[in-house]
């Protein structure tokens, strides 16, 4: 094979056994790799009555054809699974090294099953792989183990570290990489933790790397590293950050505020911004492996109540989740929460979200002292969030903290008094700050849509409505308005197959918004000699969206679950959207009859599924 | 061109332009903040048709033609797309990546004026009105 290696690690860790399995190279073909790949191999196993927590559970790490080209944007790789947060699929992309290091040692993937007795790490090392203890680490802190890690086995292995939330199997726990790079959405460090699996550590003797058509690749490699750099946006990325354009995102009413009841604070996105953080707090710029955007920021708060030493600082998400979210524009708090939830391996993203509807519930008396063992939860309050509640979540720690662990669909739930209302997510995913009433009508549609639940990175229809976007080959030459349904449904069956494609090769959105159509089909020609056309990889991008959709109907989800919840529909208050209503239900039919999908079911209709070559895959759904 | 008689008249409009956004003081601080120097070349439409900003350390001053120091930020567009884009009808972000604008520098300090364009706008309209070319205003 070329590109990928062909070769799959299978740990089954009750048994303590390794083997190293190749699945079916046509898999490669159809559904690329990365979260495709990853699902496929998933719907194989045929766990759909397993719980996430259950040691039959899989998880499956997976490289896309490009991890380890020395091309920008191509460090990332996949983790996919049943969700413990959702209960559905799950995928989740993680930037850094460790995808081109596994590469090197000789795998695409690694298939974890069962679960130790004691806790352990994995460690692969070329054709080396060893499930090591790990006592010594358990209870312990990311940036600790990590750097223990390093001690122990050498600087330049490369590491993915569970934390105190992922060990007390925290529903929405992240994994992280290096200490900096996370698998932040969808729970998987928890599923991690109740393998007792504390870390993954890969090291490689070597850089192998095989392609198909080295003297086209390096052609193209070198066109796109050029342009990927002195891409305006990816400039922009460098010099600030992903949240450089924090408070343009403002004033277009992109960025939630107090649990999405406002749109508009002009003091937030001036305190908020990139731009403050480069001024502020910025030490550093850091990269993912072979990476000319160098998005990633490196931090230290000198002084005042949210001092941090310096290391790895937030990215918008987290900027937001942990300042307008919850009623803040303290930076230097939003600096500290992302690293106290690296530490203890929370998704900034559903902690942020879980603690903002908390805030709310408070506000309005349906969490009460009493629910709270008697934490005030207030708007802005960021003393009590960092020190009380975060910590709190991740050793599910009294009454709150057990609460806050679940996500906050489990915890409305569990509170009732109409709580559930004003939860903002997709699928009991935590919405990322992109409100779609300020963004852009056709993420509510794709959030709604997504397999994996409310995502800004399971597709690109966030660049497509902010105009970053221009794919005249497949048929995107409009000029979407954001705050209207126009072209919407029509943008978002490009835009699942595009993030069925981006999220399979594993390539990051922001350096591959500058590869054509035309060079995206010749870089995977060229790399992995998948002999394609633009209709084939198309074809491929759009089976991965259809086969998680499968998967999710055989957990029991269908049309009624591609909804948004009563706060995120609602007409914004405030800002640019103002007043404005989302045609929800107008795009989502529409969308439905372009992908061809039962609007009962919610999935491909069985003919459409043949079409596709997923004959196999239909006859276990019809 | 679709918008001007000639190369002259751009820059009449939108040196008037930056005149009447320096004496807005919300506008103004988001000017001072861009902190670069910044020229603005339509030569594409002219060799003449080309004005700069001078927004750093706390300078506002703008002048036509070429500046005579090396600009941090260079944008080359056509006059009738910098008169759609000070009319707020021109989405910056799209007009990049169709190429319609090109870039060269940093535009971290322009993408802090980017929210503003909106108040930007009523400053020209209101420019266009005083040179006598209401029939150039956007609707």
């Amino acid at each position: 094979m070329n590109g990928s290696t062909g070769n799959v690690i299978d740990v089954d860790l009750t048994e303590r056994s390794v083997t190293v399995a190749s699945p079916p190279e046509d898999w490669y073909l159809r559904y690329i790799g990365g979260s495709g790949l990853a699902a496929r191999l998933f719907w194989e196993m045929g766990h759909f009555d397993t719980d996430p927590f259950s040691p039959e559970a899989a998880l499956i790490f997976m490289d896309g054809p490009f991890a380890g080209l020395k091309l920008s944007g191509t460090s990332r790789m996949s983790v996919g699974g049943r969700s413990p947060l959702t209960g559905n699929w799950g995928d989740s992309s993680c930037g850094g090294y460790f995808g081109p290091e596994l590469r090197y040692a000789g795998y695409d993937g690694i298939v974890l099953r069962g679960r130790t007795e004691a806790p352990s790490l994995l460690l692969i090392e070329d054709d080396r792989i060893e499930i090591v203890d790990a006592a010594s680490c358990w209870g312990k802190g990311i940036e600790e183990v990590n750097s223990g890690l390093k001690e122990r086995f050498g600087k330049n292995h490369r590491t993915l570290v569970i934390g105190p939330a992922g060990e007390n199997m925290v529903r929405y726990a992240l994994i992280l990489s290096e200490g900096h790079h996370a698998f932040g959405r969808a729970g998987f460090g928890a599923v991690m933790g109740s393998k007792n699996l504390k870390a993954i550590v890969v090291k490689s003797s070597k850089q192998r790397m095989k392609v198909a058509d080295p003297k086209r690749y390096e052609k193209l490699r070198k066109e796109l590293n050029t342009r990927i750099k002195e891409n305006l946006t990816n400039s922009v990325l460098r010099e600030s950050g992903t949240a450089a354009n924090l408070e343009g995102a403002m004033f277009a009413g992109d960025v939630p505020i107090r649990n999405f009841t406002s749109n508009f604070s002009e003091e937030m996105g001036e305190a908020l911004s990139g731009a403050t953080l480069t001024e502020k707090f910025l030490t550093r710029r850091w990269t993912c492996m072979y990476c000319t955007v160098g998005c990633k920021r490196i931090v230290a708060v000198p002084e005042g109540p949210f001092a941090i030493p310096e290391g790895p600082g937030p990215e918008y998400e987290t900027i937001a989740a942990f300042g307008a979210l919850l009623g803040s524009q303290d930076l230097a708090a939003a600096c500290k929460a992302g690293r106290i939830c690296n530490d203890l391996g929370l998704d900034t993203i559903s902690a942020g979200g879980t603690i903002a509807w908390a805030m709310e519930a408070f506000e309005k008396g349906h969490l009460t002292l009493k629910d709270t063992g008697g934490v005030k939860l207030l708007w802005g309050d960021m003393e009590t969030v960092i020190d009380k509640v975060l910590p709190a979540i991740a050793r599910r720690e009294g009454i709150l903290g057990e609460l806050l662990s679940l996500g906050s669909v489990a915890a409305a739930e569990r509170t009732g008094k109409g709580s559930m209302d004003y939860t903002c997510h997709s699928k009991g995913l935590e919405a990322p700050m992109h409100d779609p009433r300020g963004g852009g009508h056709g993420m509510a549609l794709t959030y709604a849509v997504s397999p994996r639940g409310a995502c800004h990175v399971a597709d690109p229809m966030l660049h497509m409505e902010m105009g970053a976007c221009y794919y005249p080959e497949i048929g995107i030459e409009y000029e979407p308005d954001p705050m209207t349904d126009a072209h919407k449904p029509e943008a978002a069956v490009r835009s699942v197959e595009l993030g069925g494609i981006e999220n399979s090769a594993c390539f990051c959105e922001f350096a591959d918004r500058e590869v054509s159509i035309p060079e995206w089909v010749e870089l995977f020609n060229a790399v992995a000699g998948y002999g394609w056309d633009v209709e084939d990889m198309m074809r491929a991008g759009r089976r991965v969206f259809y086969l998680k959709r499968l998967i999710n109907y055989r957990y029991g989800r269908t049309s009624r679950d591609d909804t948004l919840t009563p706060r995120m529909l609602e007409p914004a208050r405030d800002g640019e959207p103002k007043g404005i209503e989302i045609n929800f239900s107008g795009m989502k039919e529409r969308f439905y009859e372009l992908m061809d999908m039962d609007p009962e079911k919610g999935i491909p209709r069985e003919a459409t599924l043949r079409e596709y070559g997923m004959e196999e895959e239909a006859r276990k759904v019809w | 061109m679709e918008y001007w008689k000639d190369e002259t008249e751009p820059i009449k409009a939108f040196l008037k332009l930056f005149e009447s956004t320096r004496e807005d003081k919300e506008l103004s601080t988001g000017l001072k903040k861009v902190n670069q120097l910044i020229w603005f070349d339509y030569t594409e439409d002219g060799p003449n048709c080309s004005y700069y900003w001078d927004c750093r350390d706390g300078k506002l001053e703008a002048g036509a033609g070429k500046p005579a120091e090396k600009p941090d930020l260079i944008m080359s567009l056509s006059a009738d797309n910098a008169h759609r884009s000070w009319s707020n009808k021109l989405n910056p972000v799209m007009a990049i990546t169709r190429r319609k604008i090109r870039v060269k520098g940093s535009a971290t300090g322009l993408l802090r004026l980017a929210p503003k364009l909106k108040k930007v706008a009523v400053h020209y309209e209101k420019v266009l009105k005083e040179l006598g070319w209401e029939d150039k205003i956007l609707k």
